[in-house]
């Protein structure tokens, strides 16, 4: 897909793609029997990491969450907590 | 349409891991107006916070999935204006013309070329996010700083503390430059600034169309990350943002602010405000106050007419 050539060199080699995951010290963990499908967190997410599904709802994807806690603060219901990433010691 | 549907519908045009810091509101607006605005999309980057996250790309990759240019400091929208220009003359009005600058691009550096863009009516959607000051290159101070912030370039000290000017207050200036559009937004009011977003696109069809967004920055603010919205959220109700869109039929207040809370409120858990004196948080509600009522004053003479 990236093999083309473009006037200028910026983006022929691809796409520049950090792994943003490595940062979180803690991760959100979304309880589906709290959580009502409002939304709220998917539309302040600055990562788009909460991500919908049309069956499952609304999900957390890791894959680039920076663990910035946006979406535990600002969920109405209280479904999003924080866990230390890594698990208890 | 409801925002959440646009949301679910609308895929994502920057690359999904950028360097900006947790929580910024920078990265959260940025995502937001691109989303909106799709893949027939250009968009300039000028130097700043995104930027420097890599959405303008990194070595040789691109930061974004659509077509990104980083102008310089100062030159964002005479830049936009000459390819909106291309784009027009080879009938191609359907490509949105985006930038996505910070304050310093916009209100001090970049602001000769904006002002004149804006006055010569240029089509494109000019979109700054506001997280009052250069915060890329170490938290210097910016023309939109509040006053009595703590930045690299006003520190807190014993003969002075803080930024001792007050802020100057962008979006009203561009207002009074006769575009076909200039909002303010925060991203706390997610469906308000999806909405503007459109409007702004459309707009941008046929001038000028100008939305300033209150970013929060947890980094040089020095409040933790998940506050961001809550930040921003109070400085809607404390009156320091208040939200409003000029648009050809005038004024309108969008969040009509009955009981505001003190500015006070605001500041409390902000670092950059942690020394801050009487005489400062005085004129700082003073501001607001004056701001609020600048907005409502113009508003009603819209719905007299």
């Amino acid at each position: 897909m990236y093999d083309r050539h473009f006037v200028t060199p910026v983006g022929n080699r691809g796409m520049y793609v950090l792994d943003t995951s490595s940062w979180r010290t803690h991760r959100p963990v979304m309880d589906k029997a709290t959580c009502v499908n409002c939304g709220i967190c998917m539309g302040y997410c600055p990562v788009n990491s909460v991500r919908w599904s049309e069956g499952g709802g609304y999900y957390i994807s890791y894959d680039y969450c920076k663990g910035c806690g946006i979406c535990a603060a600002e969920c109405p219901r209280g479904a999003i907590s924080m866990e230390r990433e890594g698990g208890e010691e | 349409m409801n925002y959440l549907d646009i949301l679910k519908n609308s895929p994502d045009m920057v690359s999904p891991g950028i360097s900006a810091c947790q929580g910024c509101g920078g990265e959260l607006v940025l995502r937001r107006v691109l989303q909106v605005a799709g893949e027939n999309t250009i968009v300039a980057v000028p130097p700043g916070c995104m930027a420097g996250s890599g959405v303008v790309g990194w070595s040789h990759d691109s930061g974004m999935k659509i077509p990104v240019h980083i102008p310089l400091l100062d030159n964002t929208a005479s830049f936009l204006s000459g390819l909106s220009h291309i784009y027009r003359r080879s009938g191609r009005e359907d490509v949105n013309i985006v930038a996505i600058a910070g304050d310093g691009a916009s209100a001090d550096c970049g602001f000769q070329s904006l002002s004149g863009a804006a006055e010569r009516g240029e089509h494109m959607l000019y979109v700054c996010y506001d997280n009052e000051g250069y915060m890329n290159t170490g938290y210097q101070r910016s023309s939109t700083t509040t006053e009595g912030s703590r930045t690299s370039t006003t520190p807190l000290g014993r003969r002075f503390s803080g930024k001792q000017q007050p802020q100057k207050y962008v979006p009203l200036i561009m207002s009074m430059h006769g575009a076909a559009y200039c909002a303010t937004a925060t991203p706390a009011n997610m469906p308000d600034l999806i909405r503007k977003i459109q409007k702004g696109l459309a707009a941008s069809k046929t001038g000028f169309a100008y939305l300033h967004v209150f970013s929060p920055c947890p980094t040089g603010w020095s409040f933790a990350p998940d506050r961001t919205i809550e930040v921003a959220r109070r400085a809607v109700k404390s009156n320091m943002f208040p939200l409003w869109e000029r648009d050809g039929d005038g004024w309108t207040l969008n969040y009509v602010n009955e009981r505001p809370i003190p500015v006070s409120e605001f500041v409390e858990g902000i670092g950059k405000f942690s020394k801050l004196s009487e005489r400062q948080l005085a004129s700082i509600q003073r501001a607001a106050d004056e701001r609020y009522a600048a907005v409502s004053a113009l508003a009603s003479i819209q719905n007299r007419a």
